[in-house]
């Protein structure tokens, strides 16, 4: 087997901690990990994104190759569509319906493209796909930094490489005791959502 | 006994450098490189440190190695730049203990002011042994190979690892060590190699000690040729037909990625040394009409093997980055695929994956300052005293460089560490009429930017200096500094006190919090109409790292745009720029994204029509 993931999305939204979580499973089922993350501008609002391979075979290279992503995680909805071309069309796609503008779309330079173009413009490339609301449902939850607990609810809701015990056991273990329990209810929560 | 963690490639690199008992690391931050420096920070055995800059760090571990311990210097490719002096020095008179310098790629220019390749500094023009790892496994094993070999041949080692291999993550395997077995620092003078002067050599008929050096620096890269033919780095990987494939160091990789869509499998040639193992490579070039090398980032390996061919008369076509294939950027698995598919039209792929082409423009994202960042309240201050005054502003590195994208379009330059107080000397010299101004943040000032300050001074320049101090280097992820009172692990050190540091230079100092704009705008209105150097102290520690340790920068206030007042100027999307801040194009108004926003309640006082409060 093999498990390519994609996780794009703006500084500040919790990147690592998810593709972390997901690789200390992997690593307990024994198979090989190798990963990566561009996160030079992160912490001043530039695009963060994390490869994470997951495989029984010999893993070279840390970035995915083009079109062969099996799962690709938009924690912004610009991010999945820059990222989209890494998708394998037959892979599936987590979508969380939040819009960070950016620089030249304020400007009025670029333009935002709607819900509706965006959701088309996925579809055509990749059928299969979620939705969900996860950084309105972490800032109702108390804090909006709590988006990437939440889409790894959903994640283990919809991909049943990551059964829901043991990734909310690595969610719990994984955090900072004063923010686990909190971390917890948004992984519920976002099970609940998917 | 070893333990497998699952950890980013620069951890293995500290983790290979502690394993070999370094005792002594010193570098500046810089992605890709930082981690690795960090990392000692779990190890008390090592004095690890931020240097001022780069130079400092290589002359620190040179210190080090001829004191008698094994020692590391860490930075990234433009730092290595900052070093070329030291370098052009140390590859002379060789070291002692193990120096080990790690100079990091950014292939691509990710997170960089350039693209370059350090193996053209440390192994063109040095004659430095170079390491160039194709992951961080490897990585790990060049780094305690290096120290070893670094001692064998007297030769400080260099390995370069790009920005794929200190930022993966992977499983490394940490291996037991006994410190009681690494040697305790222990003098010895050594004048022939340690002092680099234009003495006579008795020994050598009188030729002058650089010449003597020389010569034998060119006996050492043959010495070294020769030990990389048993490298453990260098291997042949057999395959079928005319065309061969070298890989360098992640280049190998990628090869190895993209052969897995192949139908048939080209024999490959795997370098990860400098110099090149020269009977190895001959070996693989028998019976090959073509050659294709991929390497990050010049062809370097490749002019390497093309003059080896043309020495030994082999006739061979040998192709690379010098042309037939992209000559900048980063290498990935399809710049694999089309340069081979373009070498061997026969090429069949297993499947074939043609990107779908969006029907939608993604709009670019750039990076600006973080939402609650005092120098946004900085550069919109500045910006309004530029306009008025027609002030050109020079720019420097830091998390303030952005100030010089849209919307702010302030700073007119940004070169390297340190270079916009010379530059803006340079400019009023020149007779510029406009009244120039520079900024520079506090990092950047202990690393270069003292020189150009002490010159400016010492010139009787007639120039702003804004200075913006958050005690902090923010751009790398807030590695302390000279300034900061705080060293690399945390300890009280002793803080440059910024203030009696221009005094003591004869030049008139002003100290702001720039999240008081009045306050801020009148001095820096005053500041450009002195004479002399004018230097402006703005300091406001880093809000990204202060808030996340729980400091209070200011009282929470709630803020709003009211929808009637807001007459979609574009004053506080403009010249402020606050992401939080975002305008509809329905509404053709701002609106404030309440997620995003921390309440510090600037932009409150940048709206001219009092819409927001």
């Amino acid at each position: 087997m093999k498990k390519d993931i994609i996780i794009a999305g703006v500084g500040g939204q919790g990147n690592l901690f998810a593709s972390n979580v997901l690789c200390q499973y992997a690593m307990s089922q024994g198979k090989n990990v190798l990963g990566t993350e561009t996160i030079g501008a992160a912490q001043r609002g530039g695009s963060v994104v994390s490869h994470m391979r997951i495989s029984d075979e010999p893993i070279y290279s840390p970035l995915i190759p083009l079109g062969t992503a099996d799962v690709l995680i938009g924690m912004e909805a610009l991010e999945l569509l820059r990222n989209l071309a890494l998708l394998d069309p037959a892979g599936y796609y987590i979508l969380n319906l939040y819009c960070v503008p950016t620089v030249y779309t304020n400007l009025g330079i670029d333009r935002y493209p709607s819900e509706d173009e965006i959701r088309r413009a996925v579809k055509k490339v990749c059928p299969r796909g979620v939705e969900i609301e996860a950084t309105f449902k972490a800032a109702q939850l108390g804090n909006a930094q709590m988006t990437n607990v939440i889409i790894l609810g959903a994640l283990a809701k919809v991909d049943e490489f990551f059964p829901y015990q043991e990734i909310r056991n690595l969610v719990e273990k994984t955090s900072p005791p004063k923010f686990a329990a909190k971390n917890l209810e948004g992984f519920e929560a976002g099970y609940a959502l998917a | 006994m070893s333990e497998n963690n699952y950890v980013m490639g620069n951890y293995a690199i500290t983790r290979g450098a502690v394993e070999s008992g370094v005792k002594v690391v010193a570098g500046y931050p810089g992605t890709p490189a930082t981690e690795i420096v960090e990392g000692f920070i779990e190890y008390p055995q090592v004095h690890a440190e931020w240097s001022c800059n780069e130079k400092v760090a290589l002359e620190v571990a040179l210190g080090a190695s001829l004191a008698g311990v094994r020692s590391l210097a860490v930075m990234k490719h433009n730092g290595t730049n900052v070093c070329t002096d030291i370098i052009m020095h140390l590859n002379f008179t060789g070291i002692n203990r193990g120096l080990v310098l790690i100079s990091a790629d950014d292939p691509g220019g990710l997170s960089s002011q350039n693209e370059e390749d350090s193996r053209i500094l440390v192994h063109t023009y040095a004659n430095l042994p170079v390491f160039d790892p194709a992951n961080a496994v490897e990585a790990k094993a060049m780094v305690k190979d290096a120290f070893a070999l670094s001692e064998k041949t007297q030769m400080c080692f260099v390995i370069r690892p790009v920005m794929r291999v200190c930022h993966s993550r992977s499983v490394i395997a940490y291996e037991d060590f006994d410190q009681s077995q690494f040697p305790q620092a222990h003098w010895q003078d050594d004048r022939d190699r340690y002092i680099m002067s234009a003495v006579e050599v008795r020994e050598l008929g009188g030729i002058k000690r650089p010449q003597a050096r020389h010569r034998w620096l060119n006996a050492k890269y043959q010495e070294l040729a020769e030990l990389f033919e048993e490298s453990p780095y260098n291997w042949i990987e057999k395959g079928s037909g005319d065309l061969g494939l070298v890989g360098c160091g992640i280049g190998y990789t990628y090869i190895k990625e993209a052969a897995r869509n192949f139908e048939k499998t080209y024999p490959l040639l795997k370098l990860g040394t400098l110099p090149i193992p020269q009977k190895l490579v001959l070996k693989f070039l028998q019976g090959k009409k073509r050659l294709l090398v991929f390497e990050e980032l010049e062809p370097v390996v490749e002019n390497l093997i093309k003059q080896l061919a043309l020495d030994h008369k082999v006739q061979v076509e040998i192709l690379g980055r010098s042309g037939f294939y992209a000559p900048d950027g980063e290498l990935t698995v399809p710049t694999v695929v089309a340069a081979l598919s373009k070498a061997d039209p026969q090429l069949v792929l297993k499947r074939e994956f043609n990107p779908p082409k969006l029907d939608l423009e993604v709009p670019v994202r750039t990076r600006t300052q973080c939402v609650g960042c005092s120098h946004r309240a900085l550069l919109y201050t500045l910006k309004r005293v530029a306009r008025k005054k027609k002030a050109v502003v020079f720019g420097d590195i830091g998390c303030h460089d952005a100030g010089s994208f849209k919307p702010m379009e302030l700073q007119s330059t940004i070169y390297c560490m340190g270079s916009s107080v010379p530059m803006a000397t340079g400019a009023h010299f020149a007779g510029e009429k406009r009244p120039v101004i520079s900024m520079m943040g506090d990092s950047t000032l202990f690393h270069l930017g003292l020189n150009g300050l002490v010159n400016a001074a010492y010139q009787n320049s007639k120039q702003v200096i804004v200075l913006g101090d958050n005690s902090t280097t923010a751009m790398t992820g807030f590695q302390p500094h000279a300034g900061s009172g705080v060293n690399l692990y945390g300890e009280a050190a002793p803080k440059v006190d910024l203030a009696k540091l221009g005094e003591s230079l004869g030049i008139t100092v002003h100290e702001i919090d720039p999240y008081e704009l009045k306050k801020s705008y009148e001095v820096l209105s005053q500041a450009v109409e002195e004479d002399g150097v004018s230097l402006v102290i703005a300091s406001k520690a880093c809000f990204l790292r202060g808030s996340r340790q729980g400091v209070k920068f200011f009282e929470p206030k709630k803020v709003a745009v009211d929808q009637e007042e807001c007459n979609g100027c574009m004053v506080c999307i403009n010249d402020f720029g606050c992401p939080a801040l975002v305008y509809s194009s329905e509404t053709g108004k701002v609106h404030i994204d309440e997620i995003t926003c921390v309440q510090c309640g600037i932009c409150a006082e940048v709206c001219k029509s009092g819409a927001i409060s």
